[in-house]
């Protein structure tokens, strides 16, 4: 289940946005310059804070700035505190780091000059390739904007560059959808992460959701497009390796990603930046701690010289079990049995044989035998659309 | 004997029964100011909330009139319900006279005609009172109108009252004196006490609740119930005021209390005559019915760990209802639990909610069914109440099933969906006639079973509450029953088996289906409900797989939230039930089995 290698993740939370999507739920804020130096400042300092009490000695192989909008932040800010975190992390010379980038930031210039800080992954907050539905989606930006800053990130020799992209906007058709992943994969990203329209409560969405005036697709219809959406782009040669996320290689999957999936270690600084650390040796046991979701909270935490935590959990058997399982289901290679037994002591497939045999003649899951003969539990098309349902199905007599 | 008026109060629901004893008892002074609580007579918190009566009880009131002399007031109060018809002619046969409430600003209904043909029955004096004048909606000279053409009493002999505010008291009391009449009986004859309720005390047994015809009762007087058999030495006598005020004896025409040494009210039979073991009357009180249970349904907990709560719960209420038998039975589906029998729909709500009330417990219970006695090819005959042990239909002759002589009063205007209402419930020899103007009176051969159907509520619909019905039983006919079972992929759901008529099979075991697909959550599998008369598909309905539940994003922030709404829905799935490999929630069972039709509705 691990990672090849194994080696810790960082993340770091940039929460500034211009403009709040009215679909968004992640710790995000709109503000000024002077605030955002501020930010930077708290930032650069919880490193050393954090870094005080991470005590995996293994070296961060992979670096995200996410937000928010990282790339609102001028890059002489970004490798400040990427500085600070080569002077109290165990970061090698060359990770590989990730950013995330809004169109309207996108220039040959930023490009060099995130190119430059060691960026190999830019992940672009597309959305979409209509202007009616960026509008909808209160974007800045605009279609033909969102097609030239592909074309500008492809140019400046990005190792990767990732397009996100919503789809199940109300009224969103097939057709229209068809046309939208047409356009992308005509752009020849290495990466798609293409995610479901999903109304979140406390967000504007969720607001007009509340009174009647907007909903998430009926379900026949999210079911129709997540399978267009899904099987054009593996024909198209970029295959899902999650239920959102596809790439035209296995090179360009995301490797920090990967780690949330498979209980691989992360260190989160920032905002609501969550972290990992799992046991060092022998039991499976793990411990999740989050920071203070919301940015003033957080940076007076800082500046008080604490670490900005807001809550954390320990993680026994049972739950490591569970969330594998949940996290497993939800990528195409599925779960790896024996893998499965060694790190979590339970043969999953010895306690649920009649449901997966089961859920193996819904046409849901199979039991397929890799390379080595290693049998994996993965799910199909139809699988990966219920992954969520399907986890709950599942047996784990582990004590807790 | 005639300082003594033995009397009830009858009413219509919500007439203000309760309140009005309420007011008799604190005028006689039998309840200090600061004892007092509203509705004494309603002991039960179920009976206070649902404003009616349900254990019937008696309280005795001293009363000082204005002739000077002292009288002893028997207030015999009397359960409100068609169930316990049985214990009301009980309450009644004790009474010479009968206070009939009627409310003024809502006038005489269908219940007060009922209440008032039952008091004629029995030979009571009747006194009309008219409650709640201080309402600013009261219509006195309205209310006088119909107590003179509809019930045919002398509406100036009325009393005008407020119990709510004590006015008119005095003059009703004065009333109960001057125009009920009072009790006649021999003293020296042997001894004849009708026994028309009992309560169990924790400490002290079975309290017997008497009315002296004949004879007298004294500490030591060896009695013997004539129904029954039983001997018991008597222990004690009294008065039943609010606490029970010991007497040397009892004499014919007075109401009190025994104790004789009976542990339980489990072996007495309300009605049962006491004699004197020595010296035997020769008849008893006559009117004796014994009260025979003809509603079944188990009961299950929702929570199989409740069930040993559930059986002591059980012991504890029977003590104090002798009509309520139980044993034990087994689901499938619903794990162990009771299979009981009630008198009547009401009873068995009643005894629902009192285990759900007083002893905290969640419960499922199944359809309720009627017992049908089943004559066997070999020409044995078996009595089955419960569809779980329905004979293979092949080794059946005949089934029989219990018919009731129904009698509905409706409004006029209400007769016609009242006549329909008894032809679509298969009722036979369906006749009306007029009460008085304007009011109906409809008679009809009904089977039991379909009255348990939500028929009481369908009636009290179309007639917009008006319409009243009571119902005796009459005798076993000749049916063609069927077997109903639900099957969830495949699965026999026994729970919900259910014997019907099989001109009814079709449409209830669509609704079932139809209602277990509205509460089954959708799973990741296609799940058919089906209908069943043994190997035959007669209802289905299928309930779709989930398409897409999955969330699109799962990244760090998101893994512990959704590990907790994992756990969370894995919790709940272990209060659901497994049938064919597929949950059904509490709820689900809930629903199907709620009598009450809310799609018709």
């Amino acid at each position: 289940m691990r990672a090849d290698d194994g080696q810790p993740g960082l993340y770091l939370h940039i929460p500034f946005c211009s403009a709040v999507c009215p679909y968004c739920d992640f710790s995000v804020l709109r503000a000024g310059v002077p605030a955002r130096k501020r930010f930077v400042e708290h930032l650069v300092a919880e490193v050393p804070l954090a870094a005080r009490e991470w005590s995996d000695p293994r070296p961060f192989d992979t670096v995200y700035f996410g937000g928010g909008t990282p790339s609102l932040l001028p890059a002489g800010d970004l490798a400040r505190v990427l500085g600070a975190c080569r002077e109290h992390l165990a970061l090698p010379a060359a990770p590989w780091i990730f950013l995330e980038a809004n169109p309207e930031d996108v220039t040959p210039d930023t490009c060099a000059a995130w190119r430059d800080l060691g960026v190999r992954t830019l992940s672009l907050g597309v959305q979409s390739f209509s202007d009616d539905a960026l509008r909808f989606l209160g974007r800045r930006h605009d279609a033909k904007q969102a097609r030239t800053a592909v074309e500008t990130a492809q140019a400046a020799g990005f190792d990767t560059v990732s397009v996100d992209l919503i789809f199940g906007l109300p009224g969103h058709t097939e057709e229209a959808w068809r046309r939208e992943l047409a356009t992308a994969v005509a752009l020849s990203p290495g990466h798609l992460s293409c995610y479901q329209l999903t109304i979140h409560p406390r967000t504007r969405f969720g607001v007009s959701a509340a009174r009647g005036r907007l909903s998430e697709l009926p379900e026949d219809e999210q079911a129709t497009l997540f399978d267009l959406t899904h099987r054009f782009l593996a024909d198209a040669g970029w295959p899902a390796y999650e239920v959102s996320n596809f790439a035209r290689s296995r090179d360009h999957e995301s490797r920090h990603n990967r780690k949330y999936w498979d209980h691989t270690p992360y260190l989160g600084l920032g905002p609501s930046a969550h972290s990992l650390a799992t046991a060092q040796a022998g039991a499976p046991a793990a411990r999740r701690w989050w920071n203070e979701l919301r940015t003033p909270r957080w940076e007076s935490r800082v500046a008080a010289g604490e670490r900005p935590i807001e809550g954390e959990e320990s993680l026994g058997p049972l739950a490591l079990a569970t969330e594998a399982l949940m996290l497993g289901l939800r990528t195409t290679a599925g779960i790896d049995l024996d893998g499965f037994a060694a790190r979590y002591g339970l043969d999953l497939l010895a306690a649920n044989g009649a449901l997966v045999a089961r859920l193996a003649a819904e046409g849901h899951l199979v039991v397929s035998h890799g390379p080595g003969g290693h049998p994996r539990l993965v799910p199909t098309l139809s699988g990966l659309a219920v992954a969520d349902g399907l986890a709950a199905l599942f047996d784990l007599p582990l004590p807790p | 004997m005639d300082h003594i008026r033995n009397f009830c109060i009858i009413a219509h629901i919500d007439h203000g029964k309760s309140t009005l004893a309420d007011r008799l008892i604190q005028r006689c002074g039998a309840v200090e100011a600061r004892e007092f609580r509203d509705q004494i007579l309603d002991s039960m918190d179920l009976e206070r909330e649902r404003g009616i009566t349900i254990k019937a009880n008696t309280v005795s009131l001293p009363y000082t009139a204005k002739d000077g002399r002292t009288y002893e007031l028997n207030l015999i109060d009397t359960p409100g319900h068609v169930d316990f018809s049985h214990e009301v002619r009980r309450s009644l046969m004790s009474c010479e006279g009968a206070l009939l409430v009627v409310d003024a600003s809502q006038g005489v209904e269908a219940q007060t005609v009922a209440n008032l043909y039952l008091a004629m029955e029995f030979g009571l004096e009747v006194v009309p009172v008219i409650n709640k004048i201080d309402l600013p909606s009261a219509d006195v000279d309205r209310v006088m109108e119909e107590i003179d053409r509809d019930l045919g009493l002398d509406p100036f002999a009325s009393i005008q009252v407020s119990a709510k505010l004590g006015t008119g008291i005095d003059e009703l009391l004065e009333a109960i004196v001057q125009h009920l009449p009072p009790p006649k009986g021999d003293p020296k004859a042997p001894l004849r006490a009708l026994l028309f309720d009992a309560q169990y005390d924790a400490y002290r047994g079975a309290v017997l609740q008497v009315r002296l015809f004949d004879g007298a009762l004294r500490e030591g007087t060896r009695v013997r119930f004539m129904h029954s058999g039983q001997e018991h030495k008597v222990e004690e006598v009294g008065y039943q005021r609010l606490k029970h005020v010991p007497a040397p004896e009892l004499v014919a025409g007075e109401v009190g209390y025994v104790l004789a040494g009976v542990k339980g009210l489990s072996g007495l039979a309300i009605g049962d005559t006491l004699t004197e073991a020595e010296r035997p009357a020769a008849e008893p009180v006559p009117g004796y019915r014994e009260a025979k249970p003809v509603v079944f349904s188990s009961i299950y907990p929702m929570a199989t760990d409740d069930y040993e709560d559930l059986t002591k719960a059980l012991e504890k209420l029977k003590l104090n209802d002798a009509s309520l038998i139980y044993e034990k039975d087994s689901s499938a589906a619903l794990g162990f639990g009771f299979r009981c029998g009630f008198l009547g729909l009401l009873h068995l709500d009643v005894v629902q909610e009192r285990l759900e009330r007083e002893y905290d417990l969640s419960l499922i219970l199944s359809a309720p069914s009627v017992r049908y006695r089943i004559v066997m090819n070999d020409d044995s005959e078996v009595w089955i109440d419960n569809p779980t042990f329905y004979p293979d239909p092949a080794q059946i002759k005949e089934a029989y099933e219990p018919y009731i002589k129904a009698t509905i009063m409706t409004p006029e205007r209400y007769l016609g969906t009242v006549m329909e209402l008894c032809r679509e419930r298969r009722g036979v020899e369906t006749t009306f006639s007029y009460l008085s103007a304007g009011r109906m009176d409809v008679v009809s051969q009904l089977p039991l079973a379909e009255v348990l159907f939500d028929f009481y509520d369908r009636l009290k619909s179309i007639t917009q509450g008006y319409g009243s019905f009571d119902y005796e039983l009459l005798d076993y006919r000749l049916g063609d029953m069927v077997k109903v079972d639900i099957l969830v992929n495949g699965e026999k759901v026994d729970a919900l088996s259910q014997l019907v008529h099989r001109e009814f099979s079709r449409p209830r075991a669509l609704r079932y289906c139809e209602r277990l697909a509205k509460t089954i959550p959708r799973q990741q599998f296609k799940i058919a409900i089906q209908g069943a008369i043994g190997g035959q598909i007669i209802a289905r309905t299928t309930i779709n797989p989930f398409r897409k539940d999955v969330t699109a994003k799962c990244y760090g922030g998101d893994i512990s939230r959704k590990r907790k709404l994992l756990e969370k829905q894995k919790e709940g799935k272990k209060k659901m039930k497994m049938v064919g490999a597929v949950e059904i929630p509490q709820e689900a069972f809930v629903s199907v089995l709620r009598t009450e039709d809310e799609d018709e509705g």
